[in-house]
């Protein structure tokens, strides 16, 4: 959509000509709308395109054309390409699947129809109201999947065809519209209408209904279709949520770029170690002759020969594995809400890794914290309180207090102010009451207006109606009262709130700030800058309240640059966009404001409260799922291409192989392919549960300890390690024959190490390690019998032997040894979390609930190695911020240019609305 | 994009997921216990293996009677002589006196052993033709033979190549004095020492009425004396392309050091069990230059057929690590000892 829409914009500004009831002079998009990247025409140009743009990727079609120079590649013309269309496959299905998912839908208007919306419905496509049920054509619609308010908008259609309101009326109108081209500005529109034997009326923004929008309070509408499908303002204003990167996605990068260095280096280190060979035994070698030697294309064949040090397999290897955790997120039942029947949703799959790292949550809280459905549930009322006691935890939601009315009847002192209250409970609002045969549907344009002018119906002070002067409610004693313009609103909520967050947050010496927008702006201005940012970080909690679109991205963006945290931003409404789009990650509340947060979200869920499954989950998980697959990955091609470099020094550097060609080209994408998937898919460092109930397992992954330069390091030496045991060993060992069979010994050790990696061994992990091993023997037998049959592995005749069995133990004995012994003495809290695991099913139950006993000091045990700084009372399964320890609210803004008060005076209630057609 | 049709809100199926253990990532799952006991039992259980495993290889290497001779050393004429290719045509005989002190019982194996000999170069590994081993008429030209492909006058090699040009071609026997005077020829086996597959898959020798019009149209390869259909005068089954010598030679080694079998023992007379005890001599016929490259050539006898006969270095390897991995075992149960009785002080 992005870059398409965009081009579109510019190229078919051209003004459009639309002809009433006659058959259109020009081609315009249909009204499908589709969100696929590809179709089957540009699928195979557009895919390789955005293939071969990963550096990767380019790099190994490079070394694929270089193994065409003649002579110069040690390992034949096809073992780089071969693998590398197989993984280009393998990215090919899953992109086709991908796409294939992403939804499309049709309706069949096309441009010129007119068509006919009845109350409740979405609009189909951007129209031209004709006329409606209203008078003047007049009607309500709800744009919030458009621009997130959810007030209602007046718009009218023109006096000319108010008129037309029966078949045959339209069937009898002739003419033409001439309007501007399809672009993005919901709120332009430029155009006008020529009825044949009338003169043209201008047709503005007024007259337009925007697909996506709701027809409300208008029982039915007339419009003329205008733009369709992705001509709509609504699809031309749904960009792409720009592409983010994982911070491990560019760990890894900058990994590739260092191993790619060592490649270099390699190859430098064996072209001049050629160079040195063939100086000292150029001369005396009889029994080869012609040895010449170029510098130049020594170092290509090295390079070749090395090659695979950046492993072919981890991009594929990782974009199945992310796709497949996003399918995971997608699926989490626990992150379904019913009501609304919305499941979570990964909209993409490379920031799932993003989810476990987060430091900083920025939250909005309308609609986000609180889930904007309000209840009048108390009030205090010149010192007295009514309503349900604090500790209560029913679910009913209704204020329930006979008290109050008491009070009133029984001419309590404070009667006076009791039904001043309640008066001005029912008085001071921006509701439009809609009137439903007998009961009254309140339309308020934030839910705690509604709330409160709900809860003022219940004790008797109805609201009724309103016209532009005045508001008129039903009270208890007296008949109506009507009350001209009394301004005055109550907003005390945020207070409240933020005690609440200090309670929940605030576990040491903490604070909470907080700052209003109009502050903000003094404190975001460049000077003072550092220093807010300081006082901020300084607070467990940040409240910033009325604060605007802009000031929320702003602050997400200043933290997001100065402090070198993950930030994750959530909201649920359009005013949400900037910082959920600034935010590394940013995820929208889907369901309830409309779709605007939702579709420029990373992530969208249902509830906030669902944010923790998500982060201490979903986002541990995947992080501990994709940097080990990293990690193994990286270890397995270090160990194989490291060998390859011991054997450059005993073949006198030149180029040989040690392993026959096509089973190094299959190394990675297929004998040890299925080990990183296990690992990127199925691996648990622990339960569900335990994710959960200790949210310090989180900070594992938020403070990177899996994945950072160190243990990078660690591996690479891990195998460098391994190569040598692999490699020298048998050297000394295996005088006779030859030594093709160190390859058996590396696709076993490598398996291994996979499964000692992994922490649950599911059925897909005893699959991918002992499968892979069956596989690679499977494959060792077939391949040495068949030649000549198939005339490709000379050399692989007859290798099948057995004697190499005890040497396999011994490495993979002497790879086993040292994480096990590891895990012995340096325990971290995820290993005692899995220890405890296995001891009891019912982890913490027990442990937490008894005071005395063997569990206790596993507790405390527990508590002193990695605890030091918490408190027990952590180990209560606790919401989400505790694994968060930073965060930042933001109250919903007042409405901008025009209060939302002014838009609800101009409503009058009282007048009858024409009936039904 | 999940947009709603605008209709079809009620009749759309719920988007509920499945309840399934894959889907809601609760596949039952074996996790690997890493306690104390379970780690430190592993360790001494390996150990212990690795101990069991080092000290039989020992003893089973021990067990194995080797004699190693450097005859480029002891035949330093020879090795002279052939420094310089221009002698090539001239014979050089040599012979090793040696003395066996035990009688060596059982398959006594004799392999040529090379040092310095750089068989894993990538351009030797190279340099042949697979498909002329195979028997067929292949033209050589567009294999991997070059340089060793044709002779400037336009005969090509049969075989090609600079793996088959530099064949080992040192004849070596053996001869035991039954007395200080009369010495017999020790009855040595030069078929059956190759691989199976080898002799009856990789290699085929080109079909003729016989050997020789087979080969017709071809000419040995520069440094050979005699043409591969000569390679076994006596015994059609082991001569040209599926002579033992040359396919053992041809399947070439991963490391500039090896060992290359080269006769077994026939047990007749008194070889019936083997080698007796006794004094014996190599009467070798030295062709094969090796001095010129810094290289060393040994003849080996030797009873054991597989890892490297006499190397103590695998019982060596196993034993060292197993003692390692005990050791590790016990520091690692001392300080978890420790550690545990540290913290139960602390919870007083």
């Amino acid at each position: 959509m992005s870059g398409a829409t965009s081009s579109a914009d510019q190229a078919e500004a051209a003004a459009r000509t639309i002809y009433l009831n006659q058959p259109q002079q020009s081609k315009f998009r249909d009204n499908r709308v589709s969100t696929a990247k590809y179709s089957v025409v540009t699928f195979l140009p557009r895919f390789l395109y955005e293939q071969i743009r990963k550096a990767a990727n380019a790099f190994f079609l490079f070394i694929a054309l270089l193994q065409q120079i003649p002579d110069v590649s040690p390992t034949g013309r096809y073992t780089t390409l071969v693998p590398l269309l197989f993984i280009l496959t393998v990215a090919g299905i899953k992109e086709i699947i991908e796409d294939y998912v992403s939804i499309i839908y049709l309706i069949w208007e096309t441009v010129g129809d007119i068509v006919k919306v009845t109350n409740g419905q979405h609009l189909p496509a951007d129209m031209i109201i004709v006329s409606s049920s209203e008078p003047q054509a007049m009607c309500y619609i709800e744009t919030s999947n458009l621009d997130g308010e959810t007030n209602l908008k007046i718009r009218q259609g023109l006096t000319q065809t108010a008129s037309l309101q029966s078949r045959e009326d339209l069937m009898k109108v002739s003419g033409k519209i001439e309007c501007e081209g399809p672009n993005r500005h919901l709120y332009d529109f430029i155009g006008n209408l020529r009825l044949d034997g009338q003169s043209p009326v201008p047709i503005g923004p007024d007259q337009i209904l925007l697909r996506g929008a709701q027809l409300r309070n208008t029982q039915w509408v007339l419009g003329i279709v205008v733009y369709t499908g992705h001509d709509t303002k609504l699809m031309q204003n749904s960009t792409k949520a720009p592409l983010k990167r994982s911070n491990v996605e560019k760990v890894t990068n900058m990994q590739i770029l260092v191993l790619f260095c060592i490649l270099l280096v390699m190859a430098l280190v064996s072209s001049v170690g050629a160079l040195l060979w063939n100086r000292t035994h150029g001369e005396v070698i009889w029994y080869l002759e012609e040895l010449y030697v170029n510098f130049g294309y020594n170092l290509l064949t090295f390079i070749i020969l090395y090659n695979n040090l950046i492993p072919i397999s981890l991009l594929v290897t990782l974009e199945v594995v992310k796709f497949t955790q996003a399918l995971f997120i997608n699926w989490d039942i626990d992150m379904y809400y019913q009501e609304t029947d919305t499941p979570a949703m990964a909209r993409t799959s490379n920031l799932n890794e993003e989810l476990g790292q987060v430091k900083y949550l920025f939250s909005d809280k309308t609609g986000t914290l609180t889930c904007n459905i309000m209840n009048f549930k108390k009030c205090s009322i010149a010192g007295v309180t009514y309503g349900q006691l604090p500790p209560s935890t029913s679910e009913s939601c209704e204020f329930d207090d006979p008290r109050l009315l008491q009070n009133i009847e029984s001419d309590h002192p404070t009667a006076a102010h009791i039904q001043e209250f309640l008066t001005l409970l029912a008085v001071c609002h921006t509701v439009v009451p809609e009137r439903d045969e007998n009961t009254i549907i309140y339309q308020a344009s934030s839910p705690d207006e509604g709330a409160l002018v709900k809860g003022a119906k219940k004790l008797g002070y109805i609201f009724t109606g309103r016209t532009p002067h005045s508001v008129i409610i039903d009270a208890v004693s007296r008949a109506c009262v009507v009350y001209s313009k009394m301004v005055g609103a109550t907003r005390a909520t945020l207070t409240h709130h933020c005690t609440n967050l200090g309670d929940s947050l605030g576990k040491e010496n903490d604070i909470a700030l907080i700052i209003d927008g109009q502050t903000l702006k003094y404190a975001l201005s460049f000077e003072v800058r550092q220093c807010f940012l300081d006082l901020a970080l300084s607070c467990k909690a940040v409240i910033c309240c009325r604060v605007s679109p802009l000031q929320k991205s702003e602050i997400v963006d200043m933290v997001k640059k100065h402090v070198n945290a993950i930030t994750l931003a959530i909201g649920d409404g359009a005013n949400d966009v900037g910082m959920i789009q600034t935010a590394h990650v940013g995820v929208g509340i889907s369901g309830n404001e409309g779709m605007q947060a939702t579709n420029s979200s990373d992530y969208s869920i249902a509830q906030f409260s669902y944010l923790e499954k998500l982060l201490l989950v979903h986002g541990a998980w995947s992080y501990n799922r994709v940097t080990k697959c990293i990690l193994y990955c990286f270890y397995k091609n270090v160990v194989l291409y490291i060998i390859e470099l011991w054997f450059a020094f005993v073949n006198g550097f030149s180029g040989q192989i040690l392993f026959e060609r096509w089973c190094i080209g299959l190394y990675n994408v297929i004998f040890t392919a299925l080990p990183p998937f296990t690992l990127g898919i199925f691996e648990r460092s622990c339960t569900q549960d335990s994710m959960l109930r200790f949210p310090q397992l989180y900070k594992i992954t938020q403070n990177a300890d899996g994945f950072n330069t160190r243990v990078f390091w660690g591996h690479c030496i891990n195998a460098l390690i391994h190569s040598i045991i692999l490699f020298w060993f048998p050297l000394k060992v295996l005088e006779h024959g030859n030594c093709f069979i160190i390859s058996n010994y590396v696709v076993v050790t490598v398996c291994l190490k996979a499964g000692l990696e992994t922490t649950a061994w599911t059925k897909f992990s005893h699959l991918a390690v002992w499968g892979s091993m069956l596989l690679w023997l499977v494959f060792f037998g077939v391949y040495s019998a068949i030649w000549p049959t198939i005339p490709i592995a000379p050399d692989m005749l007859g290798q099948v032997s057995f004697h190499a069995w005890i040497w396999e133990r011994l490495v993979s004995v002497l790879s086993d040894c040292s994480p096990l012994a590891k895990h012995t003495y340096h325990k971290t809290l995820l290993e005692q979390v899995q220890e405890l695991e296995t001891k009891s099913k019912e982890l913490g139950k027990a442990m937490l609930r008894d005071s005395n006993g063997k569990s206790l000091n596993e507790r405390d045990h527990l508590l002193k190695r990695l605890g030091r700084k918490t408190p027990p009372s952590l180990f209560r399964a606790h919401s989400v911020q505790q694994g968060v320890p930073h965060g930042y609210a933001f109250s919903q803004e007042e409405h901008g240019v025009v209060s939302q008060s002014q838009v609800v005076r101009s409503y009058d209630t009282t007048k009858q609305r024409a009936g039904v057609e | 994009m999940k947009n709603k049709n605008s209709q079809g809100a009620q009749e759309s199926p719920s988007r509920c997921p499945d309840n399934s253990a894959f889907k809601q990532q609760k596949l039952p799952a074996w996790k690997p216990k890493l306690t104390a006991p379970t780690v430190l039992s592993s360790f001494f259980t390996i150990g212990v293996f690795c101990l069991l495993v080092g000290i039989c290889l020992i003893l089973y290497a021990r067990s194995v009677k080797e004699i190693q001779i450097n005859y480029s050393d002891i035949c330093l004429n020879c090795s002279k002589l052939r420094e310089n290719s221009s002698n090539w045509d001239k014979e050089c005989n040599c012979s090793v006196y040696f003395t066996l002190q035990e009688n060596m019982l059982g398959d006594v194996f004799m392999y040529y052993r090379l040092q310095n000999f750089y068989q894993n170069h990538r351009r030797y590994v190279l340099s042949r033709s697979d498909a002329q081993l195979l028997g067929q008429d292949v033209n050589i030209q567009n294999s991997n033979c070059a340089p060793f492909t044709i002779y400037p006058n336009g005969t090509p090699m049969a075989p090609c190549g600079a793996i088959a040009n530099s064949m080992f071609n040192d004849s070596i026997q053996l001869f035991y004095y039954l007395n200080s005077s009369t010495a017999i020829k020790v009855p040595l086996l030069k078929s059956g020492n190759s691989w199976w597959s080898d002799k009856n898959v990789k290699f085929r020798n080109p079909t003729s009425y016989n050997l020789s019009s087979a080969f017709a149209g071809t000419t040995r390869p520069p440094y050979w004396q005699k043409p591969a259909y000569l390679l076994d005068e006596e015994d059609e089954r082991n001569n040209g392309y599926i002579n033992d010598d040359f396919i053992i030679w041809m399947r070439v080694s991963a490391f500039p050091t090896f060992r290359n079998l080269y006769r077994h023992l026939r047990h007749t007379n008194q070889f019936a069990d083997g080698l007796p005890a006794g004094n014996y001599t190599f009467h070798i016929t030295y062709n094969f230059p090796v001095t010129k490259f810094k290289g060393e050539k040994q003849v080996v006898l030797s009873t054991s057929t597989w890892s490297g006969g006499s190397n103590l270095f695998l019982g060596i390897a196993y034993t060292v690590s197993g003692a390692v991995i005990v050791l590790a075992g016990f520091i690692i149960t001392a300080i978890h000892l420790k550690l545990r009785k540290k913290k139960t002080y602390f919870q007083r």
